[in-house]
């Protein structure tokens, strides 16, 4: 999917971009939460925020797709705010791409980016994401977090966050981190009668939690965080 | 026919990193009895409840710890809690993102697949839900709240005694070394230990308030020192320790 999408004054949008990969199960065909669905491999979107627009998009890259993501977000419109959301699952030899440019060229808009994965097996994941704060962009509000988790020794994570700046008066921060799953809490299920492997999925479900809470309250959400759940548990 | 003893600890020795803990643990626990292991800090108070568990970080260089008959040592956590053996822990882990509910359950679920039972219900789990937490007196939105997550030191406690109720164990072992002087959650463990004892099950209690056994009366207790138990005797020794000090021991 290549999109230029312009989102006038005062308007919103909301997609939910998913890489299948081989997944034929994926629950939601059109429509999710609000969101309007999009199944494809390969994402490439630009989009321009006028006056008080506002923009979601999440994206979810299963087991087995190998997709590339490509992000250009204008805050051009005064007091806009985008939100991107996100989630790769790797088990394998996946070597996904994701590239997420923001550039707040208004005062007042905000973003927030939140992008969380599982890699193991073979896999390689590389996330570039810029956020360009413009001179006259002041009161900008730009975040950004890549946290992923590593389950084999193989995997990789390739993740390069980057904040350009040039007005004064911002709040914007980034943050990456990397880790493995904490066996202090395996041994706290195990010793319940929890088997280890079942403890990591609970671990993993725990991990990626933040970013369904990043998904509004509505009727599909269990849906969606059960499918997750069942992903993960088969995938890893 | 079935055995009196539940535990029996022999000659225990084990090490974390580099540094020997206990030197030499010999302890037999029976059915339907309380046992308390008191001692000074790094006795081996928390080492010796770490090895029953099956703690990784910690090794076995010696001795041998038979539960109902099986060798301890050879199982691993999971299989220890089937087996019906129960940590309580000094600090209960915070596990995000999961609910209270969903851990319960699939801890309920994992030991009856374990035991060739099939696993519960829907129906059936949610009425023992819901009978266990009145029991322990957790209040029922716990249920949704996510394990440990911003709970206070007293309500880490009742979780944890609601999880003993849920799994009904054989042993449990409360560690209750540093509960940070919280009288509050002391007394909900003891409270939580007296409501479900049986004349089947047995306690082990490793602590070092006297205070907390004010309300758990113990039938036997140890003295720990130095990673050996220098004295065991009856209740009357809690007062002696009180008097007197550990000092005054072995």
């Amino acid at each position: 999917m290549t999109d230029n999408i312009i989102i006038p004054a005062g308007d919103s949008s909301k997609l939910l971009l998913v890489s299948a990969g081989g997944n034929a199960g994926f629950p939601f065909g059109k429509e999710f939460c609000g969101y309007s669905v999009l199944t494809d491999n390969d994402f490439s979107c630009r989009m321009t925020l006028s006056d008080n627009a506002s923009a979601e998009i999440l994206v979810l890259i299963l087991p087995g797709a190998d997709s590339r993501m490509d992000f250009r977000i204008d805050m051009a419109g005064a007091g806009a705010d985008f939100r991107f959301g996100g989630l790769y699952l790797c088990p394998d030899r996946e070597s996904p791409m994701i590239n997420a440019e923001v550039v707040h060229k208004m005062r007042g808009c905000s973003s927030r980016q939140m992008l969380k994965g599982i890699v193991s097996g073979n896999a390689k994941v590389r996330f570039h994401g810029k956020i360009t704060v413009a001179p006259d962009a002041q009161k900008t509000e730009a975040y950004q977090e890549n946290h992923s988790l590593l389950l084999s020794d193989n995997a990789i994570v390739d993740t390069s966050p980057q904040l350009e700046i040039y007005a004064d008066d911002v709040k914007c921060s980034h943050g990456a981190a990397i880790g493995k799953l904490d066996e202090n809490e395996q041994f706290y299920m195990r010793s319940r009668g929890i088997p280890e492997q079942e403890a990591k999925v609970l671990q993993m479900i725990s991990f990626i939690s933040p970013v369904m809470e990043f998904l509004p309250e509505c009727d599909d959400r269990a849906a969606m965080s059960e499918y997750l759940e069942q992903t993960i548990r088969t995938a890893f | 026919m079935e055995t009196d003893i539940l535990l029996e600890i022999k000659g225990l020795k084990a090490r974390v990193e580099d540094k020997e803990i206990l030197r030499g643990i010999d302890l037999t626990v029976r059915r339907g009895e309380t046992h308390v292991v008191m001692g000074p800090n790094g006795a081996g108070k928390s080492t010796l409840s770490s090895v029953l568990a099956g703690k990784p970080q910690y090794t076995v260089t010696d001795g041998s710890v038979t539960f109902m008959g099986r060798d301890l040592l050879k199982m691993s956590p999971e299989e220890r809690a089937w087996a019906g053996i129960f940590l309580s822990f000094q600090y209960p882990v915070e596990i995000p993102g999961v609910s209270i509910t969903n851990f319960i359950r699939t801890a309920v679920n994992s030991k009856r697949q374990a035991l060739g039972e099939a696993p519960l219900s829907a129906a059936a789990f949610l009425k023992l839900m819901k009978e266990k937490m009145a029991l322990v007196q957790m209040k029922p939105e716990f249920a949704k709240r996510e394990v440990n997550v911003g709970f206070s030191g007293g309500e880490k406690k009742r979780n944890e005694v609601f999880q003993m109720a849920m799994l009904d164990p054989v042993l449990s072992i409360l560690d209750e070394t540093d509960s940070g002087l919280d009288v509050d959650a002391l007394r909900i463990v003891a409270e939580g230990v007296n409501t479900l004892k049986t004349p089947e099950k047995s306690t082990i209690v490793i602590t070092h308030y006297q205070r907390l056994l004010d309300y758990i009366v113990p039938d036997i207790v140890h003295v720990l020192k130095d990673g050996r138990i220098v004295r065991t005797a009856g209740r009357e020794l809690v007062a002696m320790i009180e008097e007197n000090g550990y000092d005054s021991i072995g």
